[in-house]
């Protein structure tokens, strides 16, 4: 075959595959579009749709009706979750509950003193002190009512469980609220409008009152840490042992005291920003008294407020060694140094805030150089009183330091240490407030020199007892290092007693070199105020978590686990966030409070006819 | 011109920052979230060897032992007696009491006998908030025997709190001169 007829061959044999996929395509275009009868099914739904729906509907009622009451356990708050709800609401209750129980003791001792001495400037203060309460006791209680529909509904079973132990105490609770405000009330409203007497008895049950509205909260909430009045299963045995119970008391000690030295506190930082905002140097005076007064009262608290707390731990312990050692040595032993620093700083604070004052008298600088001295003694407790014991360590540094804790500073981190700075801190502290009660004054009692010595006498004594049980405490062991904490605080407490006893004599007819200018102290003190009062607040939300968070997961502690999807004890970091957005929570709310409280001062409004 | 800053804003960076601080402070110290106890399956049929690691387990989880107890700390301060070689000691502590019945009084009825030294402060284990169960308890038994010892205890062992018939000696009296 020649190439031609090759050529051809090839052609024909394309143009049939040609045409065969033509063929092809157009055969499956065909069958596409060809009309097909629709596939039914041969038999008919025996149930038509509308009867379906009945049937489904009459299933499910049947359903329903027959399902049985299960209680809930918990409940999901959105966002958040239920124990930070709870966490939160709990706190801004406690911290507006113990301003409202801690301003009338001070006010209503403030109006004593006002009315023994015919001095109206007292009366004025405490006047003023009690303006601040009404909004805050409403404030309490909406917070109160919100964190017990939050118990009742995020906490069902364990708050039918409390109820279960309480529900005696609930009818007397009500009846002391009721009360509480018809007190406070008419002690605020009925100002100057009764006899003083009538008055003063008045804001004497409105305090006695608020006391037992405490105390019967208060055995809740010790109850949840250290049960009492009930069997191994939970049974109540005994209400009023489940009140009483190992915590309760020591809590109400430390609450009271507590209570007092944040309500100064907070008194004081409303002074301050009064201060700040005045206009007249007669303002400037009366507000500088009165942050004076409101920081007096807070520091008076402070300084035995570790001797309640020691006792508090002592009763922990009593009750479950596990449970004090899980807060001192375990799960907690790190919050206590950030506790540390808290208290550090209110000691630093209180001092400067002392020493910035002693310049409103005239002849302060007899005193003013030994502030550097008591400024280097704060420092070394302070440091010494931070210093953990064991230290986070990179794995080379633990091996240098041949173990978690520092070779020398280690020494530091133990209970002796701390039960020593801290005791020194506060002794120290009492010093500044000596000093600062003497400046300007010179005794003219005969026995002046004698009585000043001693003074110094007892003071280095109660020094030299606190440091020498400190040292000695590194070498005995553990069963009497922890009874050493005893004569050191009782060392303490007598020394300030009896300082105070001969002072109060010594300086009784004292020359004066010039009269306390008011008013007459740099602006920076008036913030150091309410740095003490932001302190002091979060120091109350850090401590409420550990006394809360001790029980770890346990609601009430050996007796109702918790169960839920919160039953961990969060990191401290978590906890202290927490803590920090309540305290910024309160801030706002008591700005509010301190806003209202000063609109009482303001002029009438009246439509402008006076311009 | 001097720039005045509002009042309200200087109070509001006074507290903030307070605030602040104290959170940054929060963050620096060790972490750590905190966890129930994890439950331990313990089937009839486990061997002396198998109670001992489970034992092991339970000491330093479920049991809180760790929390107030060391093992072989050399020097003191001691909180509670250390547990070095506490198999050896166990067979003499109380006359009248074996090995198995000593630990089994120390943690059913801890207060009976107090190491001279120490204050009493042990929990009774069987109750809570601890609440080890029986076998839970023979483990960590056969955890202490391996502690200076050879663990011989089974998960049928007996003693005087499970059952079986040896009766605990109340000995209030000290023992001899005790390891911490």
């Amino acid at each position: 075959m020649t190439g031609k007829g090759l050529k051809i061959a090839a052609g024909l044999v394309l143009a049939v595959l040609a045409l065969a996929a033509a063929a092809r395509v157009g055969l499956y275009l065909v069958e596409k579009h060809e009309y097909k009868e629709p596939e039914r099914a041969q038999l008919a739904d025996p149930t038509p749709r509308e009867q379906g729906v009945l049937d489904e509907k009459a299933a499910a009622d049947k359903v329903a009706s027959a399902k049985p009451y299960v209680e809930a356990e918990y409940r999901a708050f959105p966002g958040i979750g239920s124990r930070v709800a709870i966490w939160i609401v709990a706190q801004l209750h406690l911290l507006f509950a113990a301003f409202v129980l801690a301003v009338p003791i001070f006010a209503l001792i403030i109006e004593f003193i006002g009315y023994k001495t015919k001095d109206k400037r007292y009366d004025r203060l405490a006047y003023e002190f009690t303006k601040l309460l009404s909004v805050s006791f409403s404030l309490t209680a909406t917070f109160g009512a919100a964190l017990t529909f939050m118990l009742i509904i995020l906490y069902p079973k364990f708050t039918n469980y409390m109820m279960s132990v309480f529900s005696p105490t609930f009818l007397p609770y009500v009846l002391l609220f009721f009360f509480e405000a018809f007190f406070l009330y008419t002690y605020y409203y009925g100002w100057g409008k009764f006899s003083p007497r009538i008055h003063l008895l008045l804001g004497l049950g409105l305090n006695l009152v608020g006391t037992g509205i405490m105390l019967i909260a208060n055995a809740w909430v010790t109850f949840m840490t250290s049960p009492a009045g009930v069997s191994e299963k939970g049974a109540v045995i005994s209400t009023w042992q489940a009140v009483r119970n190992f915590t309760w008391m020591p809590i109400n000690v430390h609450r009271i005291i507590a209570n007092i030295a944040f309500g100064g506190s907070i008194a004081g930082a409303y002074a301050a920003v009064k201060f700040l905002q005045a206009t007249t140097d007669e303002e400037r005076a009366h507000y500088d008294w009165m942050g004076y007064i409101g920081n007096f009262v807070a520091i008076s608290a402070f300084l035995p407020l570790p001797f309640a707390g020691y006792w508090l731990a002592k009763e922990i312990y009593a009750y479950s060694q596990t449970l004090g050692l899980t807060m001192m040595g375990g799960a907690f032993s790190w919050l206590f140094i950030i506790q540390a620093v808290l208290i550090g700083n209110l000691f630093l604070g209180a001092n400067y805030y002392l020493w910035l004052g002693m310049g409103r008298v005239p002849g302060a600088q007899n005193f003013q150089k030994y502030i550097k001295y008591l400024l280097i003694v704060v420092a070394a407790c302070f440091m010494v009183w931070a210093t953990p014991r064991s230290i986070i360590a990179t794995v080379s540094e633990v091996r240098a330091m041949g173990g978690s804790s520092h070779p020398a500073l280690g020494f530091l981190g133990v209970m002796s240490a701390k039960n020593t700075a801290v005791n020194i801190l506060i002794l120290t502290t009492f010093m500044s407030f000596l000093l600062y009660r003497r400046t300007g004054k010179t005794p003219t009692v005969p026995w002046a020199k004698t009585g000043n010595a001693v003074q110094l006498g007892i003071f280095g004594t109660a020094a030299a007892i606190v440091i020498g049980l400190g040292i000695t405490g590194y070498f005995v062991e553990a069963k009497v290092r922890i009874g050493l904490s005893v004569p050191q605080v009782g060392s303490v407490l007598l020394a300030m007693i009896a300082i105070t006893v001969i002072d109060v004599p010594l300086y009784r007819k004292a020359r004066m070199s010039g009269e306390v200018q008011w008013g007459k102290i740099p602006a920076i003190s008036q913030y150091v105020l309410i740095f003490i009062a932001v302190t002091f607040t979060w120091l109350m939300g850090l401590m409420g978590y550990v006394r809360s968070g001790l029980r770890q997961h346990w609601h009430v502690y050996g007796v109702v686990r918790d169960t839920s999807v919160d039953a961990f004890t969060p990191t401290l970091g978590f906890a202290t966030k927490v803590v920090s957005v309540t305290v910024l929570i309160f801030f706002a709310l008591i700005g509010f409070v301190f806003w209202l409280a000063s609109l009482h001062d303001k002029k009438d409004w009246d439509g402008g006819a006076s311009s | 011109m001097r720039l005045r800053v509002p009042l309200l804003a200087k109070l509001g960076a006074v507290v903030v920052a307070t605030t602040g601080f104290y959170t940054y402070v929060g963050q620096m110290v060790p972490q750590k979230e905190i966890y129930p106890p994890k439950e331990i399956l313990i089937k009839a049929d486990v061997t002396t060897a198998e109670m001992t690691t489970i034992g092991k387990e339970i000491f330093e989880g479920k049991g809180l032992c760790t929390t107030c107890h060391t093992i072989g700390k050399k020097t003191g301060p001691y909180r509670f007696p250390d547990l070095d070689n506490v198999a050896v000691r166990a067979r003499t502590r109380e006359p009248g009491l074996s090995d198995v019945d000593y630990f089994a009084q120390t943690l059913y009825e801890p207060d009976v006998f107090i190491v001279p030294g120490f204050n009493p402060g042990m929990p009774t284990i069987n109750k809570p908030p601890i609440g080890l169960t029986d076998q839970e308890i023979l483990c960590v038994m056969a955890f202490l025997q391996s502690l200076g010892g050879t663990p011989n205890v089974t998960m049928a062992t007996k003693h005087h709190y499970n059952g079986g018939g040896a009766a605990a000696v109340a000995a209030a009296a000290p023992a001899a001169a005790p390891k911490p």
